[in-house]
């Protein structure tokens, strides 16, 4: 004989209607996975943003005018764009009070064919005797400063090149590069860029395999003295030297911070509206059940089921409905979630990954929520049916 | 004191501005043991009468008291528990849980008693044997006749052994043999266990094999 309990009880009456039972665990599931979604998304650039700001260990960049989204593209999300000005700048900016140390990079775009035979990529070239921005890291792994026609690549780009166990030579703006090894992942859009000396750009101009000119660099990284505010003294940079922008480091990634926000916005208003939806379908859903099976419910209620057993008849149901449907959107929420980060302008260079724990995090604060709006939606429903007199109920009053 | 008492109970329905008095004013002593029949034309009241009784709805005024307790000052556990233990409500319509066999019907009481053991397991079975149903006791209520679905609402009012039992038409549709037979069970059970028996017929002549007959008339009871 079949087991006889409350929980068979609630499976039966869910198997009544598998049509309808599957298309409530099927909305919520698309809920639960639209919020999966978006709680990833949000939480990987956000994270992106304060890696790349706490990593980068200068107070303030400062760029060609203009070139400020091009620059943060770069550091945040590794596109790969060029831009230059003139290395005067360096000069000009040591006459600004509060700056404590400088130090200036170049970038250039490889191009398969053209110059280089790595993939699309920017080629980062600094001075390693002013650095500090790559020297914590390149310390690390080298132990010792980069020799002329010597590189070393971010821990991405280590793919394309398929460096890592082995040394190889590649050849960068018609001149051979012996490939030293891989950074350690950082988190930022340096990842997959490829270091080499400021020494190279020398041979690297004679080959004209670059639309880099003589004496031009790309950005410049500020230190300022203890004590000073770094966005003060952006400004002052700004006002004396008009060619280029300054951008403090809390205002770096400022905008596509403020992208995300509106984004962010959109989100927050769709899950919510989505969510009302929910609950109004859960609502109707089960006020369509309390109506169809009211006189049963009085019929039990006649025979000895208290409140409370009715209310945990329905709450089998609803927390069945709200469990798979919640770890169906889990499942599917977070596998979108992976796959459109390969897909998504914003995310796909986006180095930074959710750790596991937390992906576990959304997942359970999803599963609250596609189980809680189970249970909201279905509440009144239930409180109404509970409370129902048994034989009015039984007569279908 | 009666076993049950029932003290100036009442109970008007309203519709739109009509106020209907379905139970007027009615006071009866009912004494452990007693085989009591109620006859009475269609909406004089009947069914409203005893649902007050079996606790499964409210007098507009009155008490009904069982042993001295007034069941409408029970809470929701004890009311259940009363409706559950004390007394076996036989509906006058349809009372089956289509998702439920037969056995599972008659077990449901159990359920929201103290749970169903093993004990339970068998009695359901030997009650739906009684009520002559023994090679249907998988069959789903889809599956059996209005008679014999009728037949297991009556094992099932006789699950939990009450003291009392509450039949409205318990015999409606059922052929003239197993009226009988379900009567005789009725008296049976009566005589052996003492269980006190109210029930409602429009056959005048199941009426008079009761103790006591009542005849009820737009609300208001007078012996006959
Ligand atoms: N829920 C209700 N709402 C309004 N009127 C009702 C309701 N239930 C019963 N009545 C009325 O109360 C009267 C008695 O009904 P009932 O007790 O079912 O009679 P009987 O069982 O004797 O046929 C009838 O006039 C009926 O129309
Ligand atoms: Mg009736």
């Amino acid at each position: 004989m079949p087991a006889f309990t409350f929980l068979s009880f609630a499976l039966r009456n869910l198997k009544r209607k598998p049509l309808r039972t599957a298309m409530l665990v099927f909305s919520i599931a698309l809920l639960v996975s639209a919020l999966v979604f978006i709680l990833s998304f949000v939480r990987r650039v956000d994270s992106v943003i304060k890696v790349t700001s706490d990593r980068l260990g200068s107070d303030i960049i400062v760029v060609p005018a203009g070139s400020r989204g091009a620059a943060e593209d770069i550091l945040l999300e590794n596109k790969v764009k060029s831009f230059y000005m003139d290395m005067a700048v360096m000069d000009k900016l040591r006459h600004i009070k509060d700056i404590d140390a400088l130090t200036g990079q170049t970038y250039l775009v490889s191009i398969v064919g053209q110059c280089c035979d790595v993939p699309e990529t920017i080629v980062v070239a600094f001075n390693q005797d002013s650095d500090f921005i790559i020297k914590p890291w390149l310390v690390k792994k080298l132990g010792r400063k980069l020799g002329k026609g010597e590189a070393i690549v971010g821990s991405e780009s280590a793919m394309n090149i398929s460096v890592g166990l082995t040394e190889v030579d590649s050849v960068l703006f018609g001149n051979m590069f012996k490939m030293l090894g891989v950074l350690e992942k950082t988190g930022t859009g340096l990842d997959t860029a490829i270091f080499i000396d400021e020494s190279n750009i020398g041979d690297i101009l004679k080959s004209g395999k670059t639309i880099l000119k003589p004496e031009q660099i790309s950005i410049i990284f500020v230190r300022v003295k203890k004590g000073a505010d770094p966005v003060a003294v952006a400004g002052k940079i700004e006002d004396s030297i008009i060619e280029v922008d300054a951008v403090a480091r809390k205002d770096i990634g400022r905008n596509i911070l403020d992208t995300l926000r509106d984004l962010n916005r959109i989100f927050i208003v769709t899950v919510a509206i989505a969510s009302m939806l929910s609950i109004a379908l859960v609502w109707a859903v089960f006020s369509a059940i309390a109506n169809e099976r009211a006189w049963e419910i009085g019929v039990i209620r006649a025979i000895g089921a208290r409140q409370s057993h009715v209310s945990r008849f329905f709450l089998i149901e609803v927390l069945f409905i709200g469990c798979i449907g919640s770890i169906l959107g889990i499942l599917a929420g977070t596998a979108v979630s992976i796959l459109l980060a390969k897909h998504f302008m914003l995310l796909k260079n986006v180095t930074a990954d959710l750790g596991m724990i937390e992906r576990l995090l959304i997942a359970l604060i999803s599963f609250v929520a596609g189980v809680g709006i189970c249970i909201i939606g279905a509440l009144s429903p239930i409180q109404r049916l509970k409370k129902m007199e048994p034989l009015l109920a039984i007569k279908g009053d | 004191m009666a076993q049950i008492e029932i003290r100036d109970v009442s109970k008007i329905f309203t519709v739109g501005d009509l106020q209907i008095r379905a139970v007027d004013d009615v006071s009866l002593g009912i004494e452990k043991g007693e085989f009591l029949s109620i006859v009475g034309h269609s909406g004089s009241g009947k069914t409203t009468f005893l649902s007050i009784i079996g606790g499964i709805m409210k007098p507009t005024s009155g008490r009904v008291l069982f042993e001295g307790k007034d069941i409408s000052s029970l809470d929701d556990a004890g009311l259940s528990g009363y409706r559950n233990n004390t007394v076996g409500f036989m509906f006058q319509f349809a009372s089956l849980l289509p998702i439920l066999t037969a056995w599972e019907n008659v077990l449901l009481p159990c359920l929201f008693g103290s749970g169903c053991d093993v004990n339970d397991k068998k009695r359901a079975e030997e009650l739906l044997h009684l009520v002559g149903l023994g090679d249907k006791i998988n069959a789903y209520p889809s599956q059996l006749s209005g008679g014999q679905q009728r037949r297991v609402a009556i094992a099932r009012a006789f699950m939990n052994a009450p003291e009392v039992i509450l039949a409205d038409e318990p015999t409606g549709d059922l052929d003239e043999e197993t009226e009988a037979e379900i009567m005789e069970l009725f008296k049976k059970l009566n005589r052996e266990q003492n269980v006190t028996f109210i029930f409602i017929t429009h056959n005048l002549d199941l009426a008079r094999q009761a103790q006591k007959q009542i005849r009820m008339t737009h609300g208001v009871i007078k012996e006959i």
